[in-house]
């Protein structure tokens, strides 16, 4: 009950921010009945699907401060699991997806325990590599159907046991559903004592060991956590996509943009990856659509894209959040 | 005779693996980044010399200059432009600032050039090949081969036998300590990032020889380079040198065993899961790699 009134409880934050939250929510909630088109729809499940992914990453590389690169074998890990259920066994995807999360955890405590002994540069390509070998894995294991990946069997009618919609309505409210769990934990997260102490390992590792806390065990745990977002997420986009391939799910470029979205957002901050999604799904999207579909202008979208980043990472590593608080700052 | 086989390709790969990861090491050595670039600084190599072959019809090897030239201003550039400002930010600024760069040379790359596989099909190099008793070797890769060691023997004199090198060093070692005695650490950072870029840019170009040059080459060469700092020990030469052919023996290596044991699980789709399998085993059981000093 406690820890339900924390997550719930945004009266910390200045008068200004709720608002935006609450104009913010009100839009989420109205969005679909606005008559936007399906391509308007398809943006913004893709941009509270980042969010989410931010979210996760946010526990264990903004709190933590841990440059973690390896989040697409997690949402590999949660879309293969939901598929490959559903067409073995025909399990539903609210069982699927829970022994999806389950299975991400235990995966990343495994992986974890090794993996934590690193730090900077070493951890962040370690984290690369093991979810590499993990795509190159997938990529030629012929029972989970390889890299042609795998299609998942379509109901005629829509189905709520294995969340199959006609329209894309349905889904935007399913992944809103799971964007709100996801802010209300993270909510609570950062008040909570593993928020405290991740934060305290960010600032001086040193220190924080000398107060007791077990770095290691904190670093693991934020870790598996990120893990269980992702692999929410990467179950979602099975039964969205109602197709799942290592391309698609496990490739280095997805971990690389959970965590920019992140990062350019304002790493270890709650709005942080909402921000930097809201950003840069939009902006990849129509870049995406509008150069990148004529004829001689393949690749630009991207060069603008990592122009931001560039710009960003240089002038302002604390993200268009940090940005925002510093002119509140100059303001007061 | 398989096994011997491999065992010379792979030390030929391992000489060209090492020329590429030797930039790495000597920009990490000295100012603590990791350049996530690093791979495109090698495609961009590589597309240097095909273009001057493909357009003035320069044979690839004398075009080489043209690829070294190619790799220390974009090494400069970076630096001076770009990097020297990450410098001020936190670390995870760091890392995602040549993560930017890396994508967006990436996508310059197939902006300009397009998405499509290139590679030289004629030169003085090109398709010959040398018979030693039962072993063939491809002249593109022997001469990969020994200008790599060239490479290594003139960056290792520079760094422990010139004023400049010595100075390089001492940074490399402490950075406010040598600017204490005089040294202007900020020119000895764009010296490492020139020879870091030249090195990489000589290496993309020998490689085009026989490696196809495509946009997202940089991704693959680059992590088998983390590898080889890696299992050197960040920062050290020496230890690339060994590393590079270690890991060259071993990517050739597994495929040949796979092929003897009749096992699918250790052929060549995996050979560079080996490679990253690699680099997580070397820092976890051993962060300082074999012949490093650097924590």
């Amino acid at each position: 009950m406690e820890k339900l009134k924390d997550a719930l409880d945004f009266s910390d934050f200045s008068k200004a921010e709720r608002i935006g939250l609450v104009i913010f929510s009100v839009f989420l909630l109205v969005f679909p009945l606005l008559g936007a088109g399906s391509f308007a729809k398809t943006v913004m499940i893709q941009f509270l699907l980042f969010s989410l992914f931010g979210m996760g990453w946010n526990t264990i590389g903004g709190y933590g401060g841990q440059v973690e690169l390896g989040k697409a074998q997690y949402v590999g890990i949660g879309a293969y699991t939901v598929a490959l259920m559903m067409v073995w066994w025909r399990v539903p995807f609210w069982i699927s997806m829970p022994i999806g999360i389950l299975i991400a955890v235990g995966y990343s405590f495994i992986i974890g325990y090794p993996l934590f002994r690193l730090k900077g540069h070493y951890f962040a390509i370690a984290t690369i590599c093991t979810s590499l070998v993990l795509k190159d894995i997938f990529d030629n294991w012929n029972l989970v159907g390889a890299a042609k990946g795998i299609e998942l069997p379509i109901h005629d009618h829509p189905d709520f046991l294995y969340m199959q919609f006609k329209s894309d309505t349905y889904y935007y409210y399913f992944i809103m559903a799971l964007f709100y769990i996801g802010l209300f934990y993270m909510n609570w997260f950062r008040k909570s004592k593993l928020g405290y102490q991740l934060r305290m390992i960010k600032d001086d590792e040193d220190a924080a060991e000398s107060l007791g806390i077990d770095i290691r065990w904190c670093k693991i745990k934020a870790y598996s956590i990120a893990s269980a977002f992702v692999a929410v997420g990467g179950g979602y986009i099975t039964v969205y996509n109602l197709y799942v391939d290592p391309a698609s799910t496990m490739e280095l470029s997805l971990s690389i943009k959970i965590a920019l979205m992140a990062m350019l957002g304002g790493a270890a901050s709650l709005w942080g990856p909402i921000i930097g999604a809201a950003f840069l799904v939009p902006l990849d999207r129509f870049l995406g659509s509008w150069l990148g579909g004529q004829k001689g202008l393949t690749g630009i979208d991207f060069m603008i894209y990592s122009a931001l980043i560039i710009v960003v990472s240089a002038y302002q590593p604390r993200g268009i959040w940090g940005i925002i608080e510093q002119f509140r700052k100059r303001g007061h | 005779m398989l096994i011997a086989d491999a065992l010379l390709q792979g030390i030929l790969m391992g000489l060209l693996f090492a020329l590429v990861s030797l930039g790495l090491t000597v920009i990490f050595g000295v100012m603590d980044i990791v350049n996530f670039a690093h791979g495109e600084f090698l495609m961009l190599g590589m597309y240097s010399v095909y273009w001057a072959n493909f357009f003035f019809h320069i044979d690839p090897l004398i075009a080489l200059p043209v690829s070294a030239v190619v790799g220390v201003l974009l090494g400069l550039a970076s630096y001076y432009w770009f990097i020297k400002y990450l410098l001020r930010g936190p670390a995870i600024a760091q890392l995602f600032g040549t993560f930017g760069l890396m994508l967006f040379l990436q996508y310059f790359a197939m902006f300009l050039f397009s998405a499509d596989y290139r590679m030289i099909d004629k030169g003085i190099l090109v398709g010959k090949s040398l018979s030693v008793g039962p072993f063939i070797f491809d002249w593109t890769k022997l001469a990969a081969g020994i200008l790599s060691l060239v490479a290594f023997a003139v960056v290792y004199y520079f760094l422990h036998k010139t004023k400049t090198g010595k100075a390089l060093q001492a940074t490399s070692l402490n950075k406010e300590a040598a600017s204490y005695m005089g040294i202007r650490t900020d020119r000895m950072n764009a010296i490492a990032w020139a020879i870091g870029g030249g090195t990489v840019g000589m290496a993309g170009g020998m490689l085009v020889n026989f490696y196809y040059a495509y946009p997202m080459v940089g991704i693959l060469f680059v992590m088998i380079a983390f590898a080889c700092v890696a299992l050197g020990g960040f920062g050290s030469i020496k230890g690339v040198f060994f590393a590079g052919l270690l890991i060259g023996i071993l990517e050739m290596i597994f495929p040949v065993f796979g092929h003897l044991i009749g096992s699918d699980f250790l052929g060549p789709h995996f050979k560079f899961t080996i490679v990253y399998l690699a680099y997580f085993i070397i820092v976890v059981v051993r962060p300082q790699g074999l012949f490093g000093w650097k924590n």
